[in-house]
């Protein structure tokens, strides 16, 4: 049964709501996107790829991601690696034979980080784990605060993350208890959940529907039908990297050494509280624009949502350093993009030609109203609160934990030349980062399909 | 201990959405300061007949903050109620600027490592809708400068004169609750004429 406005207006609706609190509403609020099935056929080697539907928003492909994402954290009840890796192992497989591997079944993607390799495997990891020889430095690293983060940025130490996705909150659910509650392998350390999207078609999107059910400061602000709290749409094709660029050894740059981790990639998670209020109340739309995108981009129509970032549109850093030197301001994307797009076209190990200025990182973040998570089993160090608070647990897919620094690093001004962009950390200046506050983070390896459960535990 | 009291009067204080406010005369006791400001800026100002709890609109009463008139007979006249620890603030404020109508512009500083930035931008920006009172049609700016920065603020027009009023948009209100409060307030606003 769908809420009415009137039944949901103000926030009462959230707490007469079951085990899944305020998300329950995502079903009540909108529809599934209609989708089409994925044709019959082997599961892809990426764990990461899903199949997702596209649509046109103001005239630029959009891809449309699952309603529903969780990512639960957790660490390792047990030492028989052998054992635990062929029941989740059979888990998983159960799991794909009864969702198709597309946002309306259910996409699952395990991911490890960097105790489980040290603690768990120390050996096997040291000869097979992908080494950057960009960077000069392991493919996985220990997660590390960035200019901009709060000196509190939790820094986390979790054995595994399981990221699910779906259009329906029962296969999350369903999935969540096979992998964690009917298996002895794992203790889960957090659950994070979110949603993203709706709105395509004119409508209120559910990020708008969601902060408003939940009351969170700023939900009036959020405008009608803006796929993400902050009023952009981020998942248009072109700014998301093509389906295996973000795969270890597609670019070149990382060693899959002997191939254990060949169709794997790199994960990064984090959980970053949105201050909208901020956002809406102090950054016009045409601020909003260039703190979000470049300087001196004065041809967007008041309102609009959808800015074309396709391959052409990117800023190289010697523009986004003189728009600096003009402006005092860099965007958010323009920054980013100084290492986020191919500077020149590369060729793929399949024969895949990926011209100058597609994008690397794989993005898959959601918005949530976690505070930070929706459960935790370290309340007092994660700072819980049962209050909403609207935020987005970051995950995006990188070949590398170094590729994603360099990203992050972009984003504070420090481009890749080590030329630093002199804004200070929480600086009005820095626009669409001055409200973002980062809470957790940590980085993770995303093995192939086949290695996917405790991975080098065989060897 | 007083400021707890007022902190929970104004959560028992919050007005509905259906509050309505008809502009009878500006009120005996703030009578006095406004028809002062009138004179001195030789201009009508508008006075209002209610504001959001706790605050009054006595010119020299208890909640006056800023009372500014510049060269050009432009005025702020700003209302504060400042909570103590984390109890909120109540902030209204009142502008006008008489014999024009163009929406001023605030100067803007960008501090990077190296130089200082320095630029303009309108004071008032992001119009989002309109309110009406009798005789007002007022335009909604959702993103504002300086005395005003982080508060919803109504700008309208009258006799070739631009006025607004704004509200900070912080606990103990929402800004729902800042939306209606600046309705309740535009209806409430009566005008006082110079004199003499």
């Amino acid at each position: 049964m769908r809420l009415t406005r009137r039944r949901f207006l103000g926030g009462a609706a959230a707490g007469v709501l079951g085990g899944a609190g305020v998300y329950e509403l995502v079903d009540k609020l909108t529809a599934a996107p209609a989708r089409r099935a994925r044709p019959a056929g082997a599961l892809p080697r990426e764990q990461h790829v899903i199949d997702l539907g596209l649509v046109e928003s103001e005239g630029v492909p959009v891809i449309v991601p699952p309603l529903h994402h969780e990512v639960v954290t957790a660490t390792l009840k047990i030492t028989d690696l052998k054992t635990a890796q062929a029941g989740l192992e059979r888990a998983l497989v159960e799991l794909e034979d009864r969702y198709s591997l597309d946002a309306a079944g259910l996409g699952v993607t395990v991911a490890w980080g960097l105790p489980y390799f040290e603690r768990h495997v120390p050996e096997q990891a040291k000869l097979r784990l992908p080494f950057d020889h960009r960077a000069g430095k392991p493919a996985l690293l220990p997660a590390r605060r960035f200019p901009s983060d709060p000196a509190d940025t939790v820094l986390e130490q979790n054995d595994v993350a399981i990221l699910l996705r779906s259009d329906s909150r029962a296969h999350i659910d369903d999935a969540r208890k096979a992998l964690f509650d009917d298996l002895p392998y794992l203790r889960m350390t957090s659950i994070r959940r979110g949603f993203a999207g709706g709105g395509f078609a004119g409508k209120q999107s559910l990020p708008k529907k969601m902060a408003m059910a939940a009351g969170v400061p700023g939900a009036d602000l959020i405008p009608d039908n803006s796929e993400l709290f902050l009023g952009f749409t981020s998942t248009q094709k072109a700014g998301l990297g093509p389906r295996l660029i973000a795969n270890h050894e597609t670019l070149g740059f990382v060693d899959v050494r002997g191939g254990y981790f060949r169709g794997g990639t790199h994960m990064h998670l984090s959980h970053i509280d949105e201050d909208l209020e901020a956002w809406y109340l102090n950054f016009d739309f045409d601020e909003r624009v260039l703190t979000t995108f470049r300087p001196g981009l004065t041809s967007v129509k008041q309102g609009t949502q959808t800015v074309p970032q396709g391959p052409k549109d990117f800023a190289t850093q010697a523009q986004t350093a003189r728009a600096f030197e003009r402006t005092g301001r860099f965007g958010h994307s323009a920054s980013i993009q100084t290492t986020s797009r191919l500077l020149q076209d590369v060729v793929g190990p399949d024969g895949t030609v990926y011209p100058k200025g597609t994008a690397i990182p794989q993005r898959a973040d959601f918005n949530t109203l976690d505070n930070p998570f929706a459960w935790s089993a370290t309340p007092d160090r994660d700072k819980l609160k049962s209050t909403p608070s609207a935020g987005v647990h970051f995950v995006v897919f990188n070949p590398s934990s170094d590729d994603f620094a360099r990203n992050r690093l972009a984003m504070d001004g420090v481009l890749p030349d080590g030329t630093k962009l002199d804004v200070g950390p929480r600086s009005r200046a820095q626009g669409f980062n001055s409200v973002l506050t980062t809470t957790h983070r940590q980085n993770f390896l995303v093995p192939p399909r086949a290695h996917r459960s405790f991975p080098l535990a065989e060897l | 201990m007083v400021a707890g009291v007022v902190a929970l009067a104004l959560t028992a204080l919050v007005p509905g959405a259906s509050a309505r406010t008809s502009a009878q005369a500006c009120p005996a006791a703030w009578k006095t300061g406004w028809q002062h400001l009138a004179n001195t800026v030789k201009a009508p100002v508008y006075c209002p007949t209610w504001m959001p709890n706790p605050l009054d609109a006595q010119i020299r009463g208890d909640w006056q903050d800023i009372y500014s008139i510049g060269k050009d007979r432009s005025y702020l006249v700003s209302f504060l109620y400042h909570g103590e620890g984390a109890s909120g603030d109540v902030h209204v404020n009142f502008r006008g600027y008489p014999g024009r109508t163009a929406v001023p512009r605030c100067k803007t500083v960008v501090l990077t490592g190296k130089k200082t930035l320095r630029g303009t931008t309108p004071c008032f920006a992001d119009s989002a809708g309109v309110q009406k009172a009798p005789g007002i049609r007022a335009t909604v700016y959702r993103v504002n400068q300086d005395a005003d920065q982080w508060h919803v603020l109504l700008a309208w027009r009258h006799a070739g004169s631009l006025y607004t009023v704004s509200e900070h948009v912080i606990k103990p209100y929402t800004f729902r609750q800042v939306v209606t409060n600046l309705d309740r307030l535009l209806r409430s606003l009566v005008l006082v004429r110079p004199q003499g």
